[in-house]
Formats: structure tokens, sequence, C-alpha cells
């Protein structure tokens, strides 16, 4: 699944940068080709401005000659009429002309020599017209004889022909390139949208198909949650039968192995006073008779060995009564039901250490509180009963060689979890022993301090039928350190555990 | 009245021979020297108790006190006590629950029952010698209207 979605997100990536790119390179196509339309845009109106350009001067010239030959043939005014206007025009469009064609560097020659026979052109035409103003016919005639003015109306009319043509060329060059143009901003248009289009539905199909994935993984993971919780259930509910099974039987085997205590205790003291009476009648055989070897045996029966033994039977009956009585207490501890009601946790804790206060005070100890914790919701005996054990132990087993102290701090840890913890500065458990010490009957250090090892085994107990748990951090002759957590709720933390 | 002269029987019903036998030697201690019949199940006691199912005029007027074990092999000895309490001519037996149990929910089983005393049976035998011994003085007091 990890590795599908790193492959999900690298070829989306992929896909997605394609795509990009895809629509970068359509925008640059874009601009640029509508760069080049421009230009051809441009080109074209300027090849038109110069063809125009061209047509009206051609169109002046030979309206201007036309004007003088009606004039030289008539010598009537009237012909002359359109000559000066024509005259101007002509001169005007030559500038225009110019302007127009000065981008283009090799039609500079043509044009100034355009310009030359154009010159060249009106000054033949005034003087004609002058001269036959001044009715000097004759001469006039002479002049056109020369065919010098067709000559350079010839001239003109080829570097016309030849400046429309250009422009023509140009025109349609421009088009062209134009329409080109177009058809490669359509072409690369096409292709992009193609390409963005594909790109659009690859991601779109990786997604849908991701989604997919995703939606079957959380079915499945929906359906082995399931699973799990009714495995959970069915485990949790086997494990407490079998704890309630062994708290049954913990309870039947210390019941049954009370009843042959109570015989063995019984006749032990039974026989102690039967050993007693033998003992008076051995002391009045004694002075009788000292030295019969059999009165001196029974003597050292009755009043050395009888006794011992009674003694010894005796004590292990009782150390045995203790065991069962431990083992009695937890089962019942374990079946004990508990009352859940609102306890102040500092309440509790400080009542708890109150109770050592007197001993601490003998020690020269100090404890100090730092109880920041919410009233919880559990059972305040429970409660009462671990606090009190760890102080105990904090008080039986601190250090001769420092005054005792002891530091309580309560904290809420998460959302519904309460930590409490119990510092001292005592002789500490030695890492061999730091799990030891919750077991039944054992006991860790020198066992200088009266009892039966089973305080921390019933606290743990205890802590775990409250939903919570208790363990110890310790460093040899430095102190050790309690943790108790425990759930804010006790019944929500049932619930959740059974 | 002749119901007067009866003596009062003691019924011990306890499986266990050991516990029958210091249990005796304590009541003999204490000074009470009433017949004690013993029985090691509770199915015997029951028909001492409660002959063939028909109780007898005579059987009524019989003058017992039960020692009861709860812990027998083939019942408990709650349902013994329940048969006796729940019985219109045995009812007002007293009987005397002595066992090894010190569960507090079974003694306030008993007592609910109607046992009058809950006695525990201590591996400490001084405490047991004491208990019984006590107990005799219990036997006293009730022997006291009937020898009157």
């Amino acid at each position: 699944m990890k590795t599908n979605n790193r492959l999900f997100v690298q070829s989306t990536t992929v896909l997605l940068l394609v795509g990009f790119l895809a629509l970068l390179a359509i925008i640059g196509m874009t601009i640029w080709l509508g760069q080049r339309a421009q230009v051809y845009f441009d080109d074209v109106i300027r090849a038109r401005d110069a063809r125009g350009a061209a047509v009206e001067l051609r169109n002046a010239t030979q309206t201007a000659e036309s004007s003088q030959r009606g004039f030289l043939v008539t010598g009537n005014e009237v012909y002359l009429a359109p000559y000066d206007s024509a005259k101007s025009l002509a001169r005007r469009q030559m500038e225009v002309v110019k302007q127009t064609q000065t981008p283009y560097d090799q039609a500079a020659a043509s044009v100034e020599r355009l310009t030359a026979i154009i010159a060249e052109k009106f000054a033949e035409m005034d003087q004609t017209i002058a001269l036959k103003r001044a009715r000097k016919d004759d001469e006039a005639l002479a002049l056109v004889r020369t065919n010098r003015g067709k000559a350079l109306m010839d001239e003109a009319n080829v570097f016309f022909a030849g400046l429309i043509r250009v422009a023509d060329d140009r025109l349609t060059t421009s088009v062209g390139e134009h329409r080109s143009n177009a058809a490669w901003l359509r072409l690369v248009s096409i292709v992009a949208g193609i390409v963005i289009i594909a790109v659009i539905g690859a991601a779109a199909f990786a997604v849908v198909r991701h989604t997919r994935e995703l939606a079957a993984a959380r079915e499945e993971v929906d359906v082995l949650n399931a699973g799990l919780e009714e495995r959970v259930r069915d485990r949790t509910a086997d494990l407490a039968q079998a704890n309630a099974e062994m708290q049954r039987f913990a309870y039947i085997i210390t019941h049954d192995l009370r009843a042959p205590l109570v015989n063995i205790m019984g006749f032990t003291s039974e026989l102690e006073g039967s050993a007693k009476s033998l003992q008076a009648l051995v002391d009045g055989l004694n002075e009788a008779d000292p030295a019969d070897p059999v009165v001196r045996e029974a003597r050292v029966a009755a009043l050395e060995d009888m006794p011992e033994a009674i003694g010894f039977i005796r004590s292990s009956t009782k150390k045995m009564d203790n065991l069962i009585n431990a083992i009695l207490k937890l089962s019942r501890e374990g079946r004990r039901a508990l009352r859940t009601e609102p306890v102040e946790l500092a309440e509790v804790i400080e009542t708890s250490a109150a109770a050592i206060r007197h001993q601490l005070l003998q020690a020269g100890g100090t404890i100090d509180l730092q109880l920041r914790v919410p009233s919880i919701l559990s059972d305040r005996p429970s409660l009462e009963h671990i606090f009190s054990n760890l102080f105990d132990n904090a008080v039986k087993y601190r250090s001769r060689e420092r005054p005792l102290r002891i530091e309580v701090s309560a904290s809420v840890v998460s959302g519904d979890l309460i930590s409490v913890e119990i510092a001292d500065n005592g002789r500490g458990i030695a890492d061999q022993d730091r799990e030891r010490v919750f077991e039944l009957f054992r006991r860790s250090g020198i066992q200088d301090q009266p009892g039966e090892g089973i305080g921390l085994a019933y606290a743990r107990t205890i802590v775990r039928n409250l939903g919570g748990d208790i363990t110890v951090t310790s460093r040899l002759d430095k102190g050790t350190t309690f943790r108790v957590v425990l759930p804010r709720n006790l019944q929500s933390a049932e619930v959740a555990v059974a | 009245m002749s119901i007067a002269v009866t003596p009062v029987t003691i019924v011990m019903i306890e499986d266990d021979e050991g516990h029958a036998r210091l249990i005796e030697k304590n009541i003999r201690r204490a000074g009470v020297n009433n017949e004690i019949v013993p029985f090691v199940d509770g199915s015997s006691a029951l028909a001492y108790l409660f002959g063939s199912g028909d109780v007898t005029e005579i059987d009524a007027h019989r003058h017992l006190l039960v020692l009861l074990d709860l812990n027998l092999p083939d019942m408990t000895g709650v349902d013994i006590l329940t048969r006796i309490k729940g019985d219109p001519h045995l009812k007002c037996t007293p009987v005397v629950v002595l066992t090894t149990t010190d569960d507090a929910r079974e003694i306030q089983r008993c007592y609910d029952l109607g046992a009058n005393v809950y006695i525990t049976k201590p591996v400490d035998y001084e405490g047991f010698a004491n208990a019984i011994r006590q107990l005799g003085l219990f036997f006293s007091v009730i022997q006291v209207p009937e020898t009157a």
C-alpha cells in the first residue's frame, strides 16, 4: 500500500508536470506566433501603402502629362486646369513613396532614380507649357519631338510597374506567411490540447484508480477491524473467565489448605500439653535414678527434642497460614465489586500521606505534594490502599544514610489518563529485582523489615482492577519512583477492557 | 414437665475428624458434658435431624444444638442450615456455624439464614480453644431454662 501510494504521487506529479509543460509551450508558441502575425500584418500594411503611393504617383504624373498634351495641341488653358494640382499631388506622393520605401534598402537606388526622372519630367513639361504660352509653338513642338518627355515617362512607368510588382510580391508573401503562421498556431494548439487532454485523462484515471484502491483498502481495514474487535472481545471474555477461575481456584485451595492446618496447629498444641505432663514425669524420674540411660534419653527427648520440634512445627504452620491468608486476600480483592464514585484523587493522596506523617517526623523526613489533578471516577478504598501501601514502603525502605524525602506529583497525562509519581530517596531496588517486587511473596534487598512480600503484589492487582497500571524505576542506593497510571473514568476503562 | 429434664444433645456435623476431635476436647475442657453426636457428612446428619421425614412429637421435643461446618463432602453447611431454619419444629434449635471460612459475605449469609453464632476456626490454636470455651459458656447459658 505504501509503495502504491508513492507510485501514485510520483506518476501524478509527472503527469501534472507534463501538462504544465504543454501549457507553457502553448502559451509561448501563441505569444511568439502572435508577434509574428503582428510583424506580417505590419509588412502587409507597409506594402499596401507603398503600392498605393506608387499608383497615386503614376496617376498624378499621367494626369499631368495628358493635361500638358491637351494644352500643347489646343492651346486652350482649360486643359491646364488639372496640371498644377496633379503636379503638387505628384510631389506629395513622391515623398510618400520615399517614406514607404525607406525600410527596403535595395529600393533606395530605384527611388532616387525615380525622383530624378519625375523631377526631370515635370521640368520638361513646365518648359513646353512655358514655350506654348509664349506663343513659341515651334520650339515647344521641337522639344516634344526630341521624345525626351516620352522616354522619361516610359522609364518612370517601368519604375512604377516595378514598385507595384514588388509591393504586390510583398503582399502575397506576407499574407502567405500569415497564413502559415496561423496554420502553425492551430497545429501547436491542437497538439498541445491533445497532450493536455491526455495528461488530464491519465491523471484523472490515476486518481480514480487510487481512490478506488483507497476505498477498497479502507473496506478491508473496516472488515479487519470488526474481526479484530470481535477477537478482542472473545479473548477478553476468555481472559476474564480464566481470571475468575483462577481466583476461584485460589480461594478453594487456600480454604482447603486451612483445614489441615487447623489440625496441625491444634494437635501440636495438644502435643505440647502432653509433653508438659511427660516433662513433669521425667523430671521426677531423674531424681530417682539419674544413671539409667533410658531415663537420660527420655529426659533429652521430653525436655529438648520435643519442644524444639513443636516450635518448628508451630512457626512453619504460622508462616504457611500467613501465606495462605495473603493469597486469600488477593483472590478476594479480585472478586470484590468496585464502586465507582467521584473521588478527589488529591484528597486521597493527602490523606494517605497524612497517615505516615508521624513516622516521617520521627525519621526527620519530608514529603512534597504537587497534585494537579481533577476529581476522577474510581473506587475510593482501592485508591486509598494503593497510596497507603506506596507511602508505607517509602518509609519502611528509606535509606539510613540520609533524611527521607518523598516527592509526589500527580498530573493528567492524556485526555483520560492520570499519572501519579511517588519518588523517594530510599535505598532503591536492584535492577534484577525491579519486576520481582510486584510478585507475590517476593521481597527485595536486605530483609531487615517485617513483611510477607504481598504489599506491592496486592497494589498491582488493585491498580489493574481499576484499569490502570503501576510501574517502577529505581537506582540502587539513590531512590525509587513508583508510577501509577489510572483512568479518569473507571467505567469507561472497564468498557474498554471488557 | 418431662421435657425439662431432657438434656441438650450436641449434634456435631464436621467432616474433618481432627477438627471434630479438637472441638470435642475443648468442649469437654470447658466443662460441658452433654452428649455429642458426631456426623462426618450432611446426609447422615439430616437423617438424624429429620428422621425418616416425619418429625414426631418426641423428635420435636428433643433438645438439640447443632455445630455445623460449612464444607462438607456431600453438601454445603448452608443447605443444612436452610433446612433446619426452614423447619417449623427445628427452627428454634441453636445453630453454631464453625468453619474455616472468614469471608464476610459468607458470614453475613449464614446470619441472614438464621445462624445463631458464627465461629471462624482460627489456625492459631489459642484462639480456637478460646472460641470453643466461649461456646461452652454459651451452652451453659442455654442450658439454664432446661435444668431449672
